[in-house]
């Protein structure tokens, strides 16, 4: 999966936690998005996990400082092709 | 990899877009019917958009305001917005004010004389006691007495808890119990020790639901997590990460529960279901097929589920539901099964209002209604044809459904999962009658070794019924023909074609004998073909089988064929006993039974028994006898 397609998805799970529209950037962080807390994260995560099919290890989300760090982690996770 | 790709458009967010206050509707569909964690998260941001978009609901349905206290081991989000979304997309649409303790201060927040709790002033106060603290503290190895002193230590610290927070705020208690370990450790040894965490734990759920008091409900986890899987609901990571209980699954099945048991206050209970009959209580067309046409009862795999689901609606009736039909048929065609099919569990007696014409259903749900002086809304009605549910959901939407599955062998699982049956709280007068059955049953326990095998036959509470041979049962009466050897006086294997003629002559006495006892129905367990000749009855074929030995059933027949020989006048019964190899069992039935032996060849045994001077046995059997079906069907005129 191209790194954009990958924002392409986030975009999704994004619009699937937040109830204001939130557009995903690589730049993008917790900080700047109010409904963004510590609860949302959970869900926010567990989405992610869900629609990439993947699972991240204990501590590899905390490691993240941006949506692209994040993005790149889910790009790690997934199956490498053939 | 392409399949996460873009989801297709909702039709929800356009009906959310547009306005349409049957989003709702939808909304509670979509959620009946979410699987996962994120589908149903995903629909709960849906429904907070539409409510800070103030869209509409329909007249009637707009949700009642709630407060609820969540207090426990566990931090409590995502579980509040699950059970938030669940309570408001319900039948009975609630709308929660919550109150959310911190996380692990339960025990110090229901305790705390003044707290936040009482002042919050909740309707319902939800606990989820920490599991970390339901484990035995000393080796497997201590004593069970130890052990197990433990465990009730345990859930009576619980349970009292559970009871201060009632008494400080006046609210019912909703009491989560304790998943079961997933983990194999200790291997099989779990079961043998009191302290392992599988036991210990169950030893405390199990006096969790038994002793608590009724302002007390039980929230399962156990059962849930053993539905969902224990290695499914269990999440490491979830729980070091952010203090959840289980899996993220796991916890969408706890909220769905908590939010069912939050509204089940709410609703009344269930009080009627309505039947169809066709294709609902057995397979076919009663007025195409006929009764010899329908499929119903155990000669086949798929009358048997038909009449599993028959039997599960006589266990719904003693719980003191009320049964009712409502057919599309003619009167008389509808209700002969009910009258003359031997396999038919139900019967007319237990139907309190039985409906069978060509008018709508919601007319005869309306009528049935009127009759028993209920609400419509206590009533639950079950078809298998999606078109007459549909209607009856449009004319009358406050009936619940249940759409049977298209697969018969499903359907005794999917009414028990539609939840509309549960059982919410035991009347004052069911309290009163389990506690005689309690002490009636320790009465018991302690007499067992006195009791003699009469009182063990009593106990056993047995119904029999005797019919002459029909055509529905002629296959299983066949069967029973080719595979009985044991209990088999004469092994004469009549097949079919040669049973079915004698149902219309009159020197033949045919019956079948059914049997059930407090344990299950045996079924069809005894047949017997007797010839008249001249003055005597005699015994062509008698045969049972070996589940049923020693139930008594003998003398029944025994007790049968007096009877009939008695009817038509004859002066003896003539047994016959031809040996094979594996018939050995009943070589001396006949004397055992008080015929006096008058022939005594190697191939052949024959009995006799003058009916004047014989007595029929007492029995602790209760039998009943069944009408044969019309032979005929009357010509129309």
């Amino acid at each position: 999966m191209q790194r954009d397609q990958v924002f392409v998805e986030l975009q999704a799970v994004f619009d699937q936690v937040f109830l204001e529209p939130v557009t995903v950037t690589p730049e993008l962080s917790a900080a700047e998005v109010d409904e963004w807390t510590s609860l949302t994260h959970v869900a926010l995560i567990l989405g992610i996990e869900e629609r990439f099919k993947i699972r991240f290890r204990l501590g590899e989300i905390e490691a993240t400082q941006k949506l692209g760090d994040l993005a790149d982690l889910i790009i790690r996770h997934l199956p490498t092709k053939g | 990899m392409t399949n996460v790709g873009r989801a297709p458009d909702n039709p929800l967010h356009s009906k959310l877009k547009s306005g349409d206050i049957s989003f709702w509707d939808d909304l509670r569909s979509a959620t009946d019917a979410a699987k996962t964690f994120s589908e149903i998260l995903a629909l709960s941001t849906l429904r907070r958009r539409a409510l800070h978009l103030k869209l509409d609901r329909k007249p009637g349905t707009n949700p009642r305001p709630i407060k609820l206290a969540l207090l426990g081991g566990y931090t409590p989000y995502p579980l509040t917005e699950l059970v938030s979304h669940f309570l408001m997309t319900s039948r009975s649409p609630v709308d929660a004010q919550l109150h959310v303790g911190e996380f692990d201060n339960y025990a110090a927040e229901i305790m705390e004389p003044d707290g936040e709790l009482a002042a919050f002033k909740p309707d319902v106060v939800i606990i989820l006691p920490a599991v970390a603290r339901c484990r035995y503290d000393g080796p497997l190895s201590d004593p069970q007495d130890a052990q197990r002193a433990q465990a009730a230590k345990t859930a009576t610290d619980l349970l009292q808890l559970a009871d201060l927070a009632h008494q400080k705020t006046g609210a019912p208690v909703l009491l989560a119990n304790f998943p079961l370990p997933a983990g194999r450790d200790p291997g099989a040894f779990r079961v043998r020790s009191a302290g392992s965490d599988w036991t210990f734990r169950k030893l405390v759920n199990l006096q969790l639901g038994l002793e608590a008091p009724s302002h007390i409900t039980l929230c399962d986890f156990e059962y849930l997590s053993a539905r969902r899987g224990i290695t499914e609901s269990r999440d490491d990571r979830a729980w070091f990460q952010s203090k959840q209980f289980g899996s993220a699954d796991f916890v969408a099945d706890c909220a769905r529960e908590i939010a069912h048991l939050t509204t089940a206050r709410l609703r009344g209970p269930k009080k009627v279901v309505v039947l169809d009959l066709d294709n609902t209580l057995w397979g076919g067309v009663i007025g195409d097929d006929g009764v010899d046409g329908i499929v119903l009862g155990d000669v086949d795999a798929t009358g048997q589920a038909y009449k599993a689901v028959q039997k599960l609606m006589l266990e719904f009736k003693a719980r003191g539901l009320l049964l009712a039909v409502a057919s599309k048929n003619d009167l008389d065609k509808a209700v002969e099964p009910f009258k003359t099919h031997p396999e038919m569990v139900l019967r007319v007696e237990d139907i309190v209002s039985f409906q069978a014409n060509w008018g709508p259903k919601p007319d005869s749900l309306r009528t049935i209604a009127h009759e028993l002086g209920l609400g419509l809304d206590s009533f639950v009605f079950i078809d298998d044809n999606p078109a007459e549910i549909e209607h009856v959901r449009q004319v009358l939407p406050e009936v619940d459904c249940i759409l049977l599955d298209e697969d018969p062998a499903r359907r005794v699982l999917q009414i028990q999962d539609s939840r509309l049956f549960d059982i919410t709280s035991l009347t004052a007068e069911d309290a009163k009658r389990s506690e005689q059955y309690r002490v009636a049953a320790q009465r018991q326990s302690l007499q067992l070794e006195t009791r003699t095998y009469d009182d063990y036959l009593i106990s056993l509470t047995m119904s029999g019924e005797i019919s002459p041979f029909n055509s529905v049962d002629i296959p299983r009466i066949a069967q029973l023909i080719a595979r009985s050897n044991q209990f088999n006086l004469t092994t004469i294997r009549r097949q079919e074609p040669e049973l079915i003629p004698l149902m219309n002559d009159a020197s033949q006495l045919t019956f079948t004998v059914r049997l059930q006892d407090r344990f299950g129905d045996y079924g069809l367990i005894a047949i017997v073909i007797a010839t008249i000749r001249g003055e005597e009855l005699v015994v062509d074929t008698w045969l049972m089988s070996c589940r049923v030995l020693k139930r008594q059933v003998e003398e029944e027949v025994f007790n049968e064929l007096l009877r009939l020989a008695r009817g038509k006048g004859l002066a003896r019964i003539r047994g016959v006993y031809i040996p094979t190899v594996k018939n050995g069992m009943v070589r001396d039935l006949y004397t055992t039974l008080g015929f006096a032996l008058s022939l005594d060849e190697p191939e052949r045994r024959e009995f006799v028994l003058d009916t004047a001077a014989a007595k029929p046995f007492q029995t602790r059997i209760a039998i009943a006898h069944r009408e044969s079906p019309p032979k005929e069907k009357p010509v129309a005129a």
